[in-house]
């Protein structure tokens, strides 16, 4: 047993986590199942790496509209106006919440393209073997695991303020802006979670 | 056999992937990751009836925050008040189906299978029974944890009250505490527990399950 292991530890990154259990597996270049929860750990390195990219691309296609188009509508007597989310961030800072303001820009500007930075880093990084340590791109991809939902706050203060301001005179409706961000979100989500750690080894 | 028991040795960092052998600790002690000081596992011997009693609350209040009013504005004397309900009814309303798909999912769904499938999966541990059904919903939990959105809904509903504040007056509603608490004892959950330690204790109670082998 013991030479087993000390022969294994030699190779320690032939070692590798498994995504569900968290167990320790031998990694083999073939498909295994983990030797605890027999889930597949192994998809072919190049769909899964297809996949990362297919889920980031849409994702960052659907950034524009969720820019672009107004995520609020606001109605007051009959009269329509619309704002975006870099409207609604403005409109907060002028009238004078920057915490909230900072807490919005953070969210739903700054955490989807940091996203998109880190994802595409990772996929580059791993396809041309960029000199970096392997540690680093492991905790880059835990953080963007980690950040994933955040950018559902102005999809959700929408929905709530769709749901307050809801009376005769004065209504606010969710925009088109508002759908698209959301599958923005769920879009870089996907990308993070189908993202395979065991590309960034492949290196080695 | 043998290969089992050597790898279940080892222990590899979920945060940098680095391997380490595994140590015993003591009760209440915990090991850190050499590398980047992530709590890699804890050894905790009341650490199902712990989590579960922690869970049970949680579920409870995740309950009432679903029920019970979350606010209430007052605009110079027309009120409005925001129920789980009445959102997925205003959405509804405003023909935004996909938001309210992904709400249901994200806020209502999502959280309270991750709630259910933990107590269900502690009070058969405690039990010692039925080690297939904890072994999937162990596998479904995985797949679904990182989808709930509790804390985020929870956020916004902060953010839309600083929105709101110049313009209406506030009550808070007894849903606003349950939401509270509810997110104070997740984060206790997970702190208390983590993946490997659930299936740590997984191995440990139903014996060794690994049997597929080439």
């Amino acid at each position: 047993m013991i030479r087993y292991m000390e022969k294994h530890m030699s190779k320690r990154n032939k070692l590798l986590l498994c995504p569900i259990c968290e167990a320790v597996n031998i990694d083999t270049g073939k498909e295994i199942l983990c030797r605890r929860c027999h889930s597949k750990i192994y998809k072919p390195k190049r769909i899964a790496y297809h996949k990362t990219l297919a889920f980031l691309i849409t994702a960052m296609i659907l950034y524009i509209p969720a820019n672009l188009y107004p995520i609020l509508i606001n109605k007051q007597f009959g009269v329509q106006s619309e704002s975006t989310i870099l409207g609604g961030i403005m409109h907060l800072w002028e009238s004078g919440s920057y915490p909230v303001a900072l807490i919005i820009l953070v969210a739903s500007v700054f955490v989807p393209l940091l996203k998109f930075l880190f994802i595409t880093y990772l996929l580059i990084s791993t396809k041309y073997n960029v000199n970096s340590s392997r540690v680093d791109k492991h905790k880059l991809f835990h953080i963007t695991e980690a950040i994933g939902s955040w950018s559902m706050v102005d999809v959700f203060v929408v929905a709530i303020l769709s749901v307050l301001i809801h009376f005769s005179g004065i209504q606010i409706y969710p925009g088109v802006g508002a759908t698209a961000f959301a599958l923005m979100v769920f879009f870089t989500m996907l990308s993070a979670l189908s993202f395979d750690t065991r590309l960034i080894k492949k290196e080695e | 056999m043998m290969k089992k028991y050597a790898l279940d040795k080892l222990v590899i960092c979920n945060n940098c992937h680095t391997v380490h052998q595994k140590i015993p600790l003591h009760q209440g002690g915990k090991a850190l990751c050499s590398r980047c000081d992530a709590v890699i596992y804890r050894q905790d011997d009341t650490i199902i009836e712990k989590t579960l009693a922690i869970t049970l609350t949680a579920f409870i209040s995740l309950l009432i925050a679903f029920q019970s009013t979350i606010l209430t504005i007052n605009i110079n004397g027309l009120e409005q008040s925001l129920t789980l309900t009445s959102l997925f009814v205003v959405i509804l309303e405003n023909e935004q189906y996909l938001i309210a798909v992904m709400l249901v999912f994200l806020i209502v769904i999502f959280p309270l299978m991750i709630l259910l499938s933990l107590l269900t999966i502690l009070t058969l541990m405690k039990l010692k029974k039925s080690g297939y059904l904890v072994k999937r919903l162990l596998i479904l939990l995985a797949y679904i944890l990182p989808w709930s959105m509790v804390d985020i809904f929870f956020i916004s509903i902060l953010v839309a009250m600083v929105k709101l504040f110049d313009y209406a007056k506030i009550e808070l509603g007894i849903a606003f505490g349950a939401f509270i608490l509810t997110l104070i004892l997740d984060i206790f959950i997970t702190k208390n527990i983590s993946f490997y330690e659930l299936w740590n204790q997984h191995d440990t109670i139903y014996g060794e399950t690994h049997v597929k082998e080439k």
